[in-house]
């Protein structure tokens, strides 16, 4: 038996059945999705960076990625995570064929709450995935307040993201498809 | 008296209140109108924390703040959210809009309501219907305050988390379990500062209703 694709299975009926409850609204209320096995690993960092990859590696030794590339931008705000081989992307595919786009990212949720835990910052927002299913890779983009007063504090995220174009072709969370091609 | 359909045409959310509190008839007869809402089996699962105190209400303002703003700085910064609000050809004014959004000031203004009601849904009374029967108990409430010439707003923002969610709970002493108690809004009203202007545009019937089967919209 195949464990994984079976876990995938019910990941997505689960979220597709989450989305038909809640329409939209059903992103916010996912994020303590896989932070289970994460708070049961010894994950270490003084900073961002260093929970990052401490979280890294436990996810990749126990094979749920082979790799995260990150990139903090330089307010601290946003969080980039370039996920590669992740083990939940095929439940993706599952989801978006039901015409749902990608909400619900275990991945990502473990990282933040690492960080909530460990840094004890004010808050967080997972905003944007990117499915690369011929790469297979992720591209995940998050908020990452450190505290309420970073809350407000905007900057262009993409003035020199080499995904920018990429991430036109994906779902947005506030925008129907066509307004995302303008 | 208004015909009914008087008071549900010219009613608006308001944002900005006067300081006057709100008497205790008034805010009384709101919560008799949340409790007599149509609800699932009679099982009347919603629950009413009326909270008058400034400091509590700074509380839920700066969650409010936090929860709204942390999600529109980041549509915000992927240069989402000027989308969105492209319809305002005005730059200043655009601009000016987009900053009340993303700095979260949007979603605060309960700091400044006189009362703010919690409402919650208790998820042991055996109800299916709790987070349908709570959005009825509101819109009950939110026309009572308009017919009395009270404001009012519903805002879900601060409990739109599930982490804010339980930061909501614990401001008000809310049990925490996921099993326990549903957060589901609350209700700012007071006494209206402004005078917004009214209706909003409105999709027109003839876009919204279909007869007797999906998609046709010729009246049998």
């Amino acid at each position: 038996m195949d464990k994984i694709k079976y876990c995938n299975e019910l990941l997505s009926r689960l979220e597709t059945l989450a989305y038909h409850e809640l329409s939209g609204m059903i992103h916010w209320k996912c994020e303590f999705v896989g932070v289970d096995f994460i708070r049961a690993k010894k994950i270490e960092g003084d900073n961002v960076d260093e929970i990052v990859q401490s979280c890294t590696k436990a996810m990749a030794e126990e094979g749920l990625v082979s790799d995260i590339k990150h990139k903090v931008g330089p307010d601290g705000v946003m969080l980039k995570l370039t996920v590669k081989d992740c083990v939940h992307q095929p439940k993706e595919a599952m989801t978006q064929a039901a015409g749902i786009g990608p909400y619900l990212c275990p991945i990502a949720n473990m990282v933040l709450d690492q960080i909530h835990e460990q840094l004890n910052y004010t808050t967080s927002y997972l905003t944007k995935l990117g499915i690369d299913h011929d790469n297979k890779r992720c591209l995940v983009y998050m908020a990452l307040y450190e505290t309420g007063d970073k809350v407000g504090q905007v900057s262009d995220w993409l003035a020199d993201d080499e995904d920018k174009e990429f991430l036109k072709s994906q779902f947005s969370q506030i925008l129907a498809a066509e307004d995302r091609k303008k | 008296m208004k015909e009914f359909l008087d008071v549900l045409t010219s009613r608006k959310s308001i944002r900005r209140y006067k300081t006057d509190p709100i008497p205790d008839e008034m805010l009384d007869k709101i919560l008799e109108a949340a409790r007599w809402a149509p609800t699932g089996e009679n099982y009347q699962p919603w629950r009413f924390i009326v909270v008058r105190d400034q400091e509590t209400r700074n509380k839920i303002a700066d969650l409010s703040r936090q929860g709204s703003g942390s999600r529109m700085t980041a549509w915000y910064c992927l240069g989402e959210l000027q989308q969105r609000f492209e319809g305002i050809e005005d730059p200043e004014k655009r601009a000016s809009v987009l900053e009340f959004m993303y700095s979260g000031r949007v979603s605060e203004f309960c700091k400044n309501a006189p009362v703010v009601i919690a409402v919650i849904g208790d998820l042991q009374v055996g109800s299916v219907d709790v987070p349908y029967d709570l959005c009825a108990a509101i819109e009950n409430m939110t026309l009572q305050a308009h017919s009395m010439g009270l404001g009012s707003c519903w805002v879900h923002g601060p409990v739109a988390s599930t982490r804010d969610a339980i930061r909501f709970k614990k401001i008000l002493g809310i049990p925490t379990g996921m099993g326990d108690y549903k957060v589901i809004s609350f209700l700012a009203v007071g006494i209206p500062l402004e005078q917004r202007k009214h209706p909003r545009p409105k999709l027109p019937l003839e876009d919204l209703v279909y007869w007797e089967r999906f998609g046709n919209k010729e009246r049998i």
